[in-house]
């Protein structure tokens, strides 16, 4: 029997489905496998579990019991440890504090320091005996900060411990200390969910999968009867669509390039160098976090630690500055809207003015009739829908309020246009007018793209080539009909589809 | 598309000045208590009387503005410093003659300049905290002037043209509106309608998105600072001429006024915002509640409760009303 | 681990060079040979008596600051809480009657706690900004003050004045009258204040004070109630105003609504010198210390280095700015062991 069950969960995000409906059980000594794409729902399922999110219909069973939890900590009690992607660490305290942090013991109204330490040293001398246990947090590297986030978890013996893609940030000798360990836990009769993009692991260290689509879940393999087939897995996370979503017109490319970045290294987290031609959309894909947004960051010149250089149509650009990307033609539509593109509390004529502040020979008094008319024409253009260009953008819907990150720029001379993730939290019409749009500018106005996006969709239906990044480095490139889904899945994973299939 | 539904014309002008309407309804009812309570409260004398005691916190608010616009829990502690040393050195050199008005002036601006340059430095370059840096050059400057005092006599007076156009009266009018007057529309056009204006509410807002839209971050919120010690220096002129003399404190007083202004103004401490008029408004808040509590004998001890729980509800009320967005 | 092992002592070093507290106590260490080279006398109990007196206010102040700090607020009001506890505490007293000491000292601790908590309210519950909110406050607290005393005026008993000087006490064994000559009353209620927070930082709310400030929304996501650990905080931070108080009725004997005021923004000062950093979550209450010694001591340099008193705020302002500058290199270190650290 299952010892935790969950049953037709149904989670919605603000109108968008995360979850349809959909179900997942574990197994006592067994480690359970949960692939799906970038939205899936497979970290969604894990957060309404713990009690992180509450679900809008379905139920959790636990140990045949029907559990609700009010947090993670909650859960945490009741033998349900997560290992969350997003750390939940005090960077400034040290590893053995931050392991029992909120699970402190007391010893009359002292903390049992002694014993929070024997508990963090047991914990991770089998697990990663390397880390100190009174170094800091901040002082560790990624990997190390993802392992204490696991021990943390470990405090309480599970009895059912959940890992939202430990791996992700681990080197690969950490991720084979971190697999002796589950084995053991394993031995322990402890039922494990195991979140991760990459095959190999999945195939070595599972007892079964399942695969989430689009907030179901469609299907599962038990490897005790099943075979390890990894082509078949690929086929299950992207559905049969794989072959038909390919594009069928490309850009016609002429012989030039609008954007040379020379090879360059920035500290160990990026070394790359690309070329980009006039009209081509590149894209730029893999798993999530191994360095794409940085690298557009440095292209729009906000590394100027990087010190990389550009040639931007013949011209030696160094990208010292967004300022100097800018007046060079190199403009940059962030990742985080909120955060990066906009000024929530200003209104859309404002958020489209302020970007024309960096071009040179601006007047000391801002012309607001000539820009108000193109910014009304802007809103024109874009469809985008608001009351009056008055109107605070934070106002605004998720796909009118990237349209104005996008227009803002549209009266600039661009050379080279950067996406980062353009289409997140946009729904489907304004992603399709969106990248339409760009597609039109490429051509019409001789510039280069080059986005960024996790959906691999994207990449497929709208880009002429596309680099995929690994560990900050660019590791495989796909022209035209090589980008299917097969492939974007099989060679961000790391791993030849052809080579593997046995 | 586009504009479907117009906005109603009074609404958006509600919604666009609330802060200051609020400001200037809480105004008039404090004048209509004090005139329930004492009976010689609601006059044009007392009004004006008001205004101009309120004139010099208003001139230091626009620097405690500048800097929280600028973000970075931006605020200019030395600007009471600043602009004393700034009137003792005018006062010196104007020695109560017009002839010598304009030297002196210059030499307390160029004073104001440097004082800002040095925090600027340190609060936008080397990224350290507003309010300690600020401090510590108010006292640098209080020591200078300690230094300066303990050596030589404050004497000289300012020029009489000063005189009149900051401390007199014409009728009941008092003349520092004037100049008042006159710093605002420079300040709302300054900052409404200029390249350097947008780019300091820009980084103010959002310091990511404004450095991503290719304005220079550093620099802006550096000048921000000097424009603050400028204008604390100019302040200072005022209030020689105000005070007809200089003496060592005189500035210190009203650094945490005009900062309270901003506030009770709705102006956002956090960044990004600009209206003066509000801080204006503020600050003759700020000055009716103290008149009305004297009026009712409740003197500095009913000042001060008042002015700290209306600070505290102004705070609670726009902050709430922020985190509902 | 092998590593740590063999060399246990090596890398320990290096690590102590490292550290902002090292360099502070170094600069403590090269202060206090100044101040005993030119001072006549340092080391008689006399002027150690003196000194730790004429320190303890700031010292004490800075530790509750430091603790705000920590837990990633600020207190701007703690200065006039300050005075309006010693006017609680010297008009509630009267001449004469050594018995309403007891409710003098009960009022004032309840306007402690109150202090406290109104503080902790706005900045842990409401979340308003700590630097304006506790400005605000102390404009009430102020008010309070002025309305008790609206000039300096009050008594304090003189069991009461123990707080100040042992000598109050009148039949005070001769050893101890000689230990007392030296640890003034100033250095024990320091001692308290380390007591307290001792206990604390081993519990279960000094660990959460620390989390909360290093990372709100982590500590929150630990399941750590964050509110209640910076009301807590601030609670704490008001008890230290609170035994301040006490030694300040006990050496002024009248209590004066402004005189705690200047002491705000030297607390804040002080503890950024001790090396503890205002985004929260950084440094040692007792770090906090050592900095308020350095920023008092600063002017005593200058006052027995026989340069004229009128350049102590100027020095004082300077030294602030050095000090946080200084900062800045511990942050550079960090920066780049970040890049290097990642494979």
């Amino acid at each position: 029997m299952a010892i935790l069950e969950a049953r037709n969960i149904k989670k919605h995000f603000s109108g968008v489905t995360a979850l349809a409906g959909t179900s997942l059980s574990c197994d006592k000594g067994k480690i359970t496998g949960l692939l799906g794409a970038n939205g899936s729902g497979k970290s969604t399922i894990s957060k309404i579990i713990t009690g992180v999110y509450s679900a809008d219909s379905g139920d959790v069973f636990f140990e045949g019991q029907k559990v609700v939890f009010k947090n993670p900590l909650d859960a945490k009690k009741a033998g349900i440890s997560m290992v969350f992607q997003n750390l939940s660490l005090a960077p400034d305290m040290k590893v053995w504090e931050n392991i029992v942090l909120g699970m402190e013991k007391g010893k009359g109204i002292f903390l049992d320091n002694a014993d929070a330490r024997r508990i963090s040293r047991e914990i991770l001398d089998r697990l990663y005996p390397k880390i100190n246990i009174e170094s800091k947090v901040s002082a560790l590297s990624p990997g190390e900060k993802q392992i204490v986030e696991i021990a943390k978890a470990l405090t309480v013996k599970p009895k059912v411990l959940i890992l939202d893609e430990p791996t992700a940030a681990l080197e690969q000798e950490q991720v084979r200390a971190l697999f002796r360990y589950l084995n053991e836990l394993r031995s322990q009769d402890i039922a494990m969910i195991f979140t991760s993009h990459r095959m190999n692991e999945v195939l070595e260290l599972c007892d079964d999968i399942v695969v989430f689509r689009n907030g179901e879940n469609v299907g599962k393999l038990d490897f005790s009867v099943d075979k390890k087939d990894p082509d078949r897995i690929v086929e299950m996370i992207t559905g049969q669509k794989a072959d038909q979503a390919t594009r069928k017109v490309y850009h016609d490319l002429p012989d030039e390039d609008i954007l040379e970045i020379k090879q360059f290294k920035y500290g160990n987290l990026l070394e790359a160098s690309l070329k980009l031609r006039k009209h081509e959309i590149l894209g730029i894909g893999g798993l999530a976090g191994q360095g794409q947004e940085l690298l557009l960051n440095v292209i729009a010149g906000a590394v100027p630690d990087a010190r990389a250089t550009a040639v931007v149509d013949g011209k030696e650009v160094p990208l010292k500055s967004p300022k100097t990307a800018i007046r060079n033609g190199i403009v940059l539509v962030p990742g985080d809207r909120n955060l990066e593109g906009l000024f929530v509390d200003n209104s859309v004529y404002k958020n489209i003015r302020i970007p024309k502040l960096a071009l040179k020979g601006q007047p000391l008094f801002t012309p607001d009739k000539k820009y108000r008319e193109e910014a009304e024409e802007i809103v024109k253009r874009l469809n985008i829908v608001t009351s009056s260009i008055d109107n605070p953008v934070g106002n605004l819907s998720g796909g009118n309020a990237q349209k104005v990150v996008v227009g803002k720029w549209l009266p600039f001379d661009i050379k080279v246009l950067l996406l980062a993730d353009p289409a997140k939290g946009v729904d489907v019409i304004a992603k399709r007018d969106m990248y339409e749009l760009v597609s039109k500018m490429a051509e019409e106005n001789d510039l280069g793209v080059i986005v960024y996006a996790t959906d691999n969709d994207e990449l497929i239906s709208y880009c002429d080539r596309v680099l995929l990044m690994f560990e900050g480095r660019i590791v495989a490139e796909l022209n035209k009909e090589e980008i299917t889904d097969q492939n974007l899945v099989a060679k961000s994973m790391h791993m030849e589809p052809k080579e593997a299939s046995v | 598309m586009g504009r479907t539904d117009k906005m109603n014309p009074l609404l958006a002008f509600w919604t666009k000045y609330q802060k200051q309407i609020i400001a200037a309804l809480i105004i008039l009812a404090l004048f209509i208590i004090g005139e329930i309570a004492t009976g010689h409260f609601l006059s044009i004398d007392q009004f004006f009387l008001t205004v101009k005691v309120a004139a010099l916190v208003a001139m230091f608010g626009l620097c405690q503005m500048i800097c929280a616009a600028s973000g970075a829990s931006g605020l200019d502690l030395s600007v009471g410093y600043v602009a004393t040393i700034a009137a003792i050195f005018a006062a010196r050199f104007m020695d109560g003659k017009n002839e010598n008005m304009l030297v002196g002036l210059l030499v307390a601006l160029a004073i104001g300049l440097v004082a800002g340059a040095v925090n600027g430095f340190f609060i936008s370059y080397l990224r350290l905290p507003a309010l300690i840096i600020t401090l510590a050059v108010s006292n640098i400057i209080q020591g200078i002037i300690n230094v300066y005092t303990a050596g030589a006599k404050i004497d000289g007076k300012p020029s009489p043209a000063l005189v009149t156009i900051f401390a007199k009266m014409t009728g009941v009018f008092p003349n520092i509106l004037i100049p008042l007057a006159v710093m605002a529309i420079i300040a709302m056009i300054i900052i409404y309608k200029t390249k350097w204006g947008q780019e300091l509410l820009a980084v103010g807002s959002n310091e990511t998105s404004a450095y991503l839209c290719g304005i220079n971050v550093k620099r802006v919120r550096f000048t921000a600072y000097v424009v603050s010690g400028v204008l604390a220096s100019f302040t200072g002129v005022a209030l020689l001429a105000y005070m007809n003399m200089a003496f060592k404190d005189m500035g210190s007083t009203y650094v945490m006024p005009s900062i309270a202004a901003v506030v009770v103004g709705g102006v956002s401490m956090a960044g990004g915002d600009g209206n003066y008029i509000g801080v204006i408004l503020g600050a003759i808040v700020l000055q009716t509640l103290t008149n009305l509590f004297y009026a009712l004998g409740l003197g500095e001890a009913g000042k001060w409760v008042g002015i700290g729980v209306v600070l505290l509800a102004v705070l609670i009320a726009y902050v709430r009303e922020k985190k509902k967005r | 681990m092998t590593e740590t092992k063999k060399s246990p002592f090596l890398p320990k070093i290096g690590k102590l060079l490292k550290s902002p507290s090292f360099i502070v106590i170094c600069i403590l260490i090269v202060m206090l040979v100044i101040t005993a080279s030119l001072q006549p006398g340092f080391f008689k109990p006399n002027t150690i008596n003196s000194n730790i007196n004429s320190f303890a206010p700031l010292i004490l102040l800075t530790m509750g600051q430091a603790i705000v700090i920590i837990a990633g607020g600020l207190d701007l009001s703690i200065g006039y809480a300050t005075s309006m506890m010693v006017v609680i505490l010297t008009n509630v007293m009267q001449k004469d009657k050594p018995e309403s000491a007891i409710p003098a000292i009960l009022l004032a601790f309840v306007a402690c706690i109150l202090v406290g908590t109104i503080n902790g309210l706005c900045v842990g519950y409401l979340k308003l900004p700590p630097l304006i909110v506790t400005y605000a406050t102390s404009y009430i607290w102020l008010g309070i003050g002025l309305f008790i005393a609206p000039s300096p005026k009050g008594t304090c008993i003189p069991w009461v004045r123990t707080f100040y000087t042992f000598s109050a006490i009148p039949n005070l064994p001769e050893g101890l009258k000689d230990l007392s000559k030296i640890l003034a009353p100033g250095f024990w209620l320091i001692v308290i204040g380390c007591i307290v927070w001792g206990i604390v930082r081993r519990g279960r709310t000094g660990r959460y004070i620390y989390a909360v400030g290093s990372n709100r929304e982590n500590a929150y996501a630990s399941g750590i109630n964050t509110s209640k650990t910076q009301l807590k905080a601030y609670i704490l931070c008001a008890l230290f105003a609170f035994l301040c108080a006490l030694f300040y009725a006990a050496q002024n004997q009248s209590g004066d609504a402004r005189m705690g005021n200047p002491l705000t923004l030297k607390s804040v000062a002080a503890a950024v010198i001790g090396g503890i950093a205002l985004e929260g979550g950084k440094g040692s209450v007792y770090m906090g210390i050592v900095g308020a010694i350095i920023y008092s001591i600063v002017t005593k340099i200058i006052f027995f280095a026989d340069i004229s008193s009128s350049y102590q705020t100027l020095v004082a302002g300077i030294v602030v700015l050095l000090a946080v500058s200084a900062s800045l290199i511990f942050k550079f270190i960090e920066k780049r062991e970040k890049l290097k650290v990642v494979k």
